[in-house]
């Protein structure tokens, strides 16, 4: 089966540290003030003394039916083979269509190339055989990286074990990032 | 709140749908008029190019990479509305110059004399409709391709022509009222704004339809729409589109169809309706473009 790339996030085990966020943007110079992940509070839930927040780490959903791909007049925005979604930099006019039509705001204009920006799942360095830098740096293993049709990769084997749920599911983009809320005591070895 | 896509997409979206408006209306004048209704033909002419370059030239300048603007005419990718509109434009502001150089009085014409130019003209105005509605629409279709829940609306590039069109009546009513020269009779003024009139009718169903159909689909769309209602565009809404864009001029227009307005208030009246239907048209573009992006899925 072909290869389809994606993130099963933890969100029990993020601890809100955002080291994924600085590891990103030292690895790929990403400008101050704007940012390819994030970590997005719940806000605090339930009533005094019960009370819990949880976090949800996320990037570019790298979807099945990326929009920001079906709008972009030039041809920039591509979907590869192994399903991670890209900009070829040449080829981007900075319109910013796709970034208004991405319901995950996982794109920003960078003020430093005049060009669409986003999440590459750290492509350069999945070519030298390592894990995206934020997947590499999350300290609670919250977040993973891999091959969602291989079974024997971490990924899938979280997704066989847990519930997993995708942000906007009704929007049809059909998004590669699975979410599982549950404890997670022990992460699988794995690809 | 810093938006994606502001007030320059907003200038863009008006100008295009202006010019095409404008375009249709020289047209058919021309068609269906003929002599008779030479002077709405020539306005028409006269202002199509100008809008829509306008808007072009903002457009390039909100581009990150304007620069590399050639790319657009490397390709044509046929899923991406900004790709087929883009190629629609060229043709269109191409096609609107040579169309307004036909309409040019002969001592004018300077560079050279088309021997059968009214054989162009009627060939043009027959070509020329079609694409301007393609034109007028497609910016409909560009937002709806973005799927934010408001955007998604489907009759969003109906409304966009519509608006077009009574946009492009009213910039032809309000030049050909207020020039010295080519001044539009009063048989001419009277259609066209029985034309107006009848399009902003249009316009407010088309309006009513939208905004009940989004009330009642899911719970981000109907929070969308109603940010246009009671939310943070209530008041351009309800003020300057559902008011002073539509209501009033509405109201002037019908009293003008009517003779209810004096002579003396005759000129004043027709401009200030006209005026107001272009400030309608550009805060449809504006709240459209900006609520569209302050609401999000949920």
């Amino acid at each position: 089966m072909a290869v389809r790339m994606g993130f099963v996030i933890i969100t029990s085990r993020c601890i809100d540290c955002d080291a994924c966020m600085v590891a990103c943007r030292s690895e790929n110079d990403v400008p101050l003030r704007h940012t390819r992940n994030w970590v997005k509070s719940s806000g605090v839930q339930g009533q005094f003394p019960k009370v819990r927040e949880v976090f949800r780490p996320g990037n570019c959903m790298h979807c099945d039916h990326p929009p920001c791909v079906s709008v972009c007049p030039t041809g920039a925005s591509q979907k590869r083979a192994d399903g991670i979604v890209i900009i070829e930099n040449s080829k981007c006019i900075g319109c910013k269509y796709c970034i208004v039509a991405c319901p995950y705001d996982a794109r920003f204009a960078n003020p430093e190339t005049g060009k669409a920006d986003k999440c590459t799942l750290c492509l350069h360095r999945l070519v030298q055989g390592l894990k995206p830098a934020c997947v590499q740096t999350c300290l609670g293993k919250s977040r993973q990286a891999g091959d969602l049709n291989d079974p024997e990769s971490i990924v899938s084997k979280l997704i066989a074990k847990y519930p997993t749920r995708v942000l906007l599911e009704q929007v049809g983009t059909g998004p590669n990032i699975y979410y599982i809320d549950e404890a997670v005591p022990e992460i699988p070895e794995g690809k | 709140m810093e938006l994606t896509w502001a007030l320059m997409i907003v200038i863009y979206l008006f100008t295009a749908g202006l010019s095409a408006g404008a375009m249709i209306t020289s047209n058919l004048a021309f068609l269906y008029g003929g002599k008779d209704f030479e002077r709405v033909s020539r306005w028409g002419a006269y202002i199509s190019p100008f809008p829509i370059s306008f808007g072009l030239a903002v457009l390039l300048l909100d581009l990150g990479s304007p620069f590399n603007f050639y790319r657009l005419f490397l390709t044509l990718e046929v899923r991406s509305p900004m790709s087929y509109g883009s190629w629609a434009i060229l043709l269109f502001t191409g096609l609107s110059i040579i169309y307004l150089y036909l309409w040019l009085p002969e001592k004018y014409q300077v560079i050279g004399h088309f021997k059968n130019s009214e054989q162009w003209k009627k060939w043009l105005s027959k070509f020329m409709p079609f694409l301007s509605v393609g034109v007028a629409s497609y910016t409909g279709l560009l937002l709806n391709a973005a799927v934010s829940p408001l955007w998604k609306a489907t009759l969003l590039p109906v409304l966009f022509l519509v608006s077009a069109l009574s946009t492009g009546v009213a910039s032809v009513i309000l030049l050909s009222t207020i020039s010295p020269w080519q001044r539009a009779r009063h048989k001419e003024l009277h259609v066209l704004t029985k034309v107006d009139a009848g399009l902003i009718i249009l316009e407010c169903l088309i309006i009513l339809i939208m905004i009940s159909m989004g009330r009642l689909s899911s719970m981000s769309e109907s929070y969308a729409f109603g940010s246009l209602l009671y939310g943070q565009y209530a008041w351009i809404f309800w003020f300057l589109i559902v008011g002073l864009g539509l209501t009033i001029p509405l109201l002037l227009e019908l009293m003008e169809l009517k003779d209810k307005i004096p002579v003396k208030w005759a000129l004043p009246v027709t401009i200030s309706s006209s005026f107001l239907v272009l400030l309608g048209g550009f805060f449809v573009r504006y709240v459209i473009t900006y609520a569209g992006q302050t609401s999000g899925w949920f």
